[in-house]
């Protein structure tokens, strides 16, 4: 590690920028797969989101976006009617840092996954 | 000691991190003594502890030995000692204090670690241990101060000793030695008593270990308690010490007596000890061999597995204590007190078992081989253990349960050696160097970035699902039907309902009433608006329509005034004229007509009503302008109060006629031999206004002259007679042509022109689209604003080169022009020789060229007038100016009749009955109006009026073929210049069934004669 401060890599590459749209489908893609048909089961939904989070973080681990840090959050609910709201809050270099967030939303249940990328100067 | 060793080891461990391993080895530390540690501490795991503690007691034997071998240098270090446990009873005192304040931070840590124990059970269970650890710590620290207070006694002893005897210092050492070796002894004896009733009780041992807990808190608080009874118990032991001293005593005589009497003190003593170490290996072998028998029992398990328990226990505490290091520093200064305190122990265990050490080396050079093997046996099983609990364990950094610790302190001393966590150290130092430099990366890295609170971004909004949809989702699935039930509670009531009727009030009216054709009472205004503008629009129509209207009002309101007139005269003059059924005068009494005669009345052939009367000027000059200039009235006969129209000519007008069909246009022939026309149509504002009195007088000048334009083709001797020429392919009579027809027609129509010479022309009558204010170029004698002229079309010399003696009664002049009725071709004219010319337009020969008097061939008499029979037969009436009066057939020359009337004065105007087909009514110079009808006497007139009062000057009949509303008379200008008109009779006006035969018959007779 150099001390100088020039030296310091500030912006991340845009061929390795976190792009929101890229991570954005393929969160769409593992929602998609992985609950299509899915019932709400109380039981088995915290699993279910553990390893959803899990999918998708080292699906995007491999999408190649170098010396980010990526935190993947995936919140599952059940459908009643209930009106539900979801926000996020960050505090981050606007200019490096980006989310991409997905929902999937069937009869019986809906899905927030929201990934945060965050550069790792 | 190895002081070398321990500075050594204070310079490479920091404090620290020294703190940390002693805490976390606090038991090995202890156990390993001081042996050396540190370079192996690593290597220790896979090495044997025990044979390095047993090195380590050889080691010390050697030194031992060297000591004996040099028994000063043993004195010395006697003295040493001595110097030291004074320096170190300074010591404990002060640490005896600093423990008491331990033990209140103990209690405190207590507290801490209940406050503790709520929020973790599990911490909680660690700590107690940890604490229970200390309190272990605390009982062996117990443990030493015993030994301390006994050695304290000794010191005691001694120093009174000192007091009474200070002869032989080493003899008193020696006691002290032997006294502190029973002591040993005892001590030993009592643990092995311990430690064999606590092998005893091993099954039991947590629930022992919770007693011994309480227990030991006992003994904490007993503490001082014992002290005070330990101090009582001087007494006794100064008692018992006089009573040992006394043997002593005794013994010391025996040395004083002699060195081999010391010698062999000491040998009993080191028999003594040897006895005592034998007794304690055989109950240590013993206990091994028990142990060794559990192993292979099931007690055995228990016991490995409650050690294993206890290290799993303690390796959870060890972690514990990292994570809360920092909270547990007090603890770690603590705990480095004790760990100098047992030190300190250990120095004095130490230097007991060097004095022992001395012994047994002293032994071991004349120890037999026996036992060695003992001792070897002793090992190995040592060893064994050892091994065994180091197997046990996972990590080599666990403090052993308290009872191992008990045993390995009791038992041998320093077994393991201390392990020291350097790749820990190494680790935190890494880590914190690690940690450092973020920091000043992360320092550096904020500097050149801006971290900034994003907005809160909205992951998810799913709005509630209202009540219809959620319903709809849960039961509107297929093969299900919704329905309405509802009870009477929550009596709902619908009512549907559309929007209000919009009413207004409206009306309309056709045609419009004064400005609105339609209002309301909301949009009034606006249709008024409206309306009004319509009204605007249609100005046009409404002036035509007033001015119809006017007319037409006009016109009833005269012929009330004429009636009652008529009447009035009709009383006043009751036998006026015999043929007379009433009469009107129109009225000519206008200044502009003042004291004129009239020349000429003309009715229209189509609008029977409508007359023209020509007023030529006067002899007399009259104050009036317009003196040279004839005036031709256009009358309405029901209108006679004035004249529709004035028009105006310069030269005289000698002749002059309606156009065909409707009234719009006059032609009038001029003595100067031009053609004038007006059109009727024109406005009157483009025309001269002349205002006499509150009247306006609208003056109109011809729209169209041939006067100088035409010159050439024109007439150069004065006209004698216009005459409208109809198209040839009407067959009809003029009477039938419409006014349709003749609208259809438009103003194309010929007229014809004959001037005195003979000189027959048509013009042909064009209607220009639109007129020309600025004045035409090309149209010359077209007035301004004028849209009908006159184009000349042909013109045809009737004329014709005449045998001598006509000529020579003069020259020839043409009269009269009139065309066939039937065949528009066909003009006859009136010739001043008393012939009439027949003729044709298109110069064909027609037969017979002449129609002669029957009496006279050619003479010179002026043929005044000619007119065709309206009802269709081709019968003609010439009148002469000799008074004679002929009816002509068409085709023959000669007269059907000849009448001579009764003076001979000329003939005026002889005129048939419009109504009548037999009746003619002639007017003669002398003011006679003879009325003939053919069916009645064709010899003479019927009636003969002679009206003298006022001589008549011009007739002309008029009438209505027409069935219903049928009417006839006779308009006559008189001298005065008045016009009467007036109505026949119904015999004269009504045809009868015989006039048409009666013509007829004449007719036929004529072609039989």
């Amino acid at each position: 590690m150099e001390t100088d401060a020039s030296s310091y890599l500030i912006r991340p590459n845009y061929k390795h920028k976190f792009k929101a749209g890229v991570a954005k489908e393929y969160m769409r893609d593992i929602l998609r797969e992985e609950l299509s048909g899915v019932q709400y089961n109380p039981e088995e939904i915290p699993t279910l989101s553990r390893s959803l989070a899990d999918t998708i973080k080292n699906k995007l681990k491999a999408a190649g976006f170098e010396r980010y840090k990526l935190i993947v959050q995936v919140v599952m609910g059940e459908q009643r009617g209930e009106g539900v709201k979801m926000a996020a809050r960050c505090l981050w270099d606007a200019d490096t840092d980006s989310y991409a967030q997905e929902m999937y939303v069937n009869d019986s249940l809906f899905c927030v996954a929201a990934a945060f990328g965050v550069y790792y100067y | 000691m190895h002081p070398i060793k321990k500075i050594s080891k204070e310079d490479t461990w920091r404090s620290d991190d020294l703190k940390v391993h002693i805490q976390g080895h606090n038991e090995e530390s202890r156990r390993k003594g001081r042996s050396k540690r540190d370079e192996e501490s690593l290597d220790r795991q896979h090495r044997d502890p025990d044979r390095d503690a047993r090195r380590e007691k050889e080691k010390h034997r050697d030194r031992e030995g060297s000591k004996h071998r040099e028994p000063e240098k043993d004195r010395h270090l006697e003295n040493r000692t001595q110097e030291d446990r004074e320096h170190r009873y300074k010591e404990k005192r002060t640490e005896r204090e600093k423990r008491d304040e331990d033990k209140e931070r103990e209690e405190k840590k207590h507290n801490r670690g209940e406050k503790e124990r709520r929020r973790d059970r599990e911490k909680e269970r660690y700590k107690e241990q940890d604490i229970e650890m200390y309190k272990q710590q605390d009982r062996d620290t117990e443990r030493v101060k015993e030994k301390d207070r006994e050695r304290r006694r000794t010191e005691r002893d001694r120093e009174r000793r000192s007091e009474r005897d200070k002869r032989n210092e080493e003899k008193t050492e020696i006691k002290d030695l032997d006294e502190r070796v029973r002591d040993k002894e005892r001590e030993r004896e009592e643990r092995t008593e311990r430690h064999k009733a606590r092998e005893n009780d091993h099954r039991q041992h947590k629930y022992e270990e919770k007693h011994r807990d309480g227990e030991r808190r006992e003994r904490h608080r007993d503490k001082e308690h014992k002290e005070r009874e330990h101090r009582r118990d001087r007494e006794d032991k100064e008692w018992r010490r006089r009573d040992k001293e006394s043997n002593e005593a005794d013994r010391r005589h025996s040395q004083e007596a002699g060195i081999k009497d010391g010698e062999k003190a000491s040998e009993r003593e080191e028999r003594h000890i040897r006895q005592d170490k034998r007794h304690r290996e055989t109950s240590e072998s013993k206990r091994h061999d028990g142990e060794r028998k559990h192993k292979e029992s099931s007690g055995h398990e228990q016991n490995e597995r409650t050690i294993r328990d206890k290290e799993v226990e303690n390796h959870k505490t060890e972690e514990d204590k990292k994570s809360s290091k920092d909270c547990h520093n007090d603890y770690e200064e603590d705990f480095e007190d004790y760990e100098e305190d047992f030190e300190d122990v250990d120095d004095d265990e130490e230097e007991e078992k060097e004095i022992i050490h001395d012994d047994t080396v002293k032994e071991d050079t004349e120890l037999s081989p026996r036992r060695r093997e003992e001792i070897e046996a002793i090992r190995r099983a040592m060893d064994e253990e050892n091994e065994r609990i180091y197997f046990a364990r996972s990590k080599p950094t666990i403090t052993e349960s308290s009872v191992t610790e008990r045993e390995s302190l009791f038992n041998s001393g320093p077994k393991h050696g201390k392990i020291i966590d350097f790749v820990s150290a190494k680790q935190r130092e890494i880590s914190l160097k690690l940690a450092h430099k973020q920091k000043k990366r992360s320092e550096e890295l904020l500097r050149l970035i801006d971290l900034d609170f994003s907005i809160t971004f909205s992951l998810l909004d799913l709005p509630p699902v209202n009540e219809y949809d959620m319903y709809i989702k849960n039961f509107g699935t297929a093969n299900t039907k919704q329905a309405y039930v509802q009870c009477n509670e929550d009596n709902t009531d619908r009512d549907i309902q559309t929007e209000e009727v919009d009413m207004t009030e409206k009306w309309t009216q056709h045609p419009p009433e004064s400005k609105a054709a339609c209002g309301g009472s909301e949009v009034s205004q606006e249709t008024a608006d409206e309306s009004t503008a319509r009204m605007t629009f249609d100005s046009q129509r409404l002036t035509t329509f007033l001015r119809s209207a006017t007319q037409v009002m006009a016109v009833l309101i005269e012929e009330n005034n004429a009636q009652s007139n008529s009447l009035r005269r009709l009383r006043s003059q009751t036998d006026a004229l015999s043929f007379s059924d009433g009469s009107l005068q129109l009225n000519t009494r206008l200044p502009f007509l003042h004291s004129r005669q009239v020349s000429l009345l003309q009715f229209s052939q189509v609008q029977r009503q409508t007359l023209l009367s020509v007023h030529p000027p006067a002899s007399k000059t009259s104050a009036v302008r317009m003196d040279n200039e004839t005036v031709i009235c256009v009358w309405n006969m029901w209108e006679p109060s004035r004249p529709q129209k004035i028009l105006l000519n310069e030269s005289e007008v000698k002749c002059c006629c309606f156009s065909p069909g409707r009234v719009t246009s006059v032609f009038a022939g001029t003595a100067v031999g031009s053609v004038v026309v007006w059109d009727l149509r024109e406005h009157s504002g483009t025309h001269y206004n002349l205002v006499v009195g509150t009247e306006e007088w609208t003056l109109r000048f011809p729209t169209f002259s041939t006067d100088c334009v035409l010159s050439g083709v024109g007439h150069l001797s004065p006209v004698v007679s216009v005459e409208p020429v109809l198209a040839t392919a009407e067959k009809s009579l003029k009477s039938f042509i419409t006014t349709d027809i003749e609208e259809s027609l438009g103003m194309s129509f010929q007229l014809a022109s004959l001037d005195e010479n003979g000189l027959l022309t048509l013009w042909v009558v064009v209607e220009l689209p639109k007129g020309n204010y600025s004045g035409s170029q090309t149209n010359l004698g077209l007035r301004p604003g004028g849209k009908v002229k006159l184009l000349h079309s042909s013109s045809t010399q009737t004329t014709e080169r005449l045998s001598q003696d006509i000529m020579t009664y003069g020259p020839p002049a043409s009269l009269q022009l009139k065309f066939l009725p039937s065949d528009s071709s066909h003009y006859f004219i009136g010739t001043n020789m008393g012939l009439v010319r027949h003729g044709t337009r298109h110069s064909l020969k027609v037969l017979p060229k002449y129609y002669r008097s029957q009496f006279h061939s050619c003479r010179p008499v002026e043929v005044t007038t000619l007119d065709f029979s309206p009802s269709g037969e081709p019968l003609f009436l010439v009148g002469c100016s000799d008074g004679t009066l002929r009816l002509h057939s068409v085709l023959k020359d000669d007269p059907l009749m000849e009448w001579t009337c009764s003076d001979g004065s000329p003939i005026l105007s002889v005129q048939w009955s419009l109504t009548r087909p037999a009746v003619f009514f002639v007017l003669d110079a002398a003011s006679n109006l003879h009325i003939w009808d053919l069916t009645l006497n064709d010899y003479v007139p019927v009636i003969t009026e002679n009206i003298q009062n006022d001589r008549v000057t011009v007739m002309a009949v008029f009438g209505e073929p027409a069935k219903q509303n049928r009417f006839s008379g006779v308009a006559l200008a008189k001298q005065s210049g008045t016009v009467e008109i007036q109505y026949f009779t119904r015999s004269l006006t009504v045809p009868g069934d015989s006039d048409k035969e009666k013509l007829h018959s004449v007719w036929q007779d004529l072609f039989l004669t």
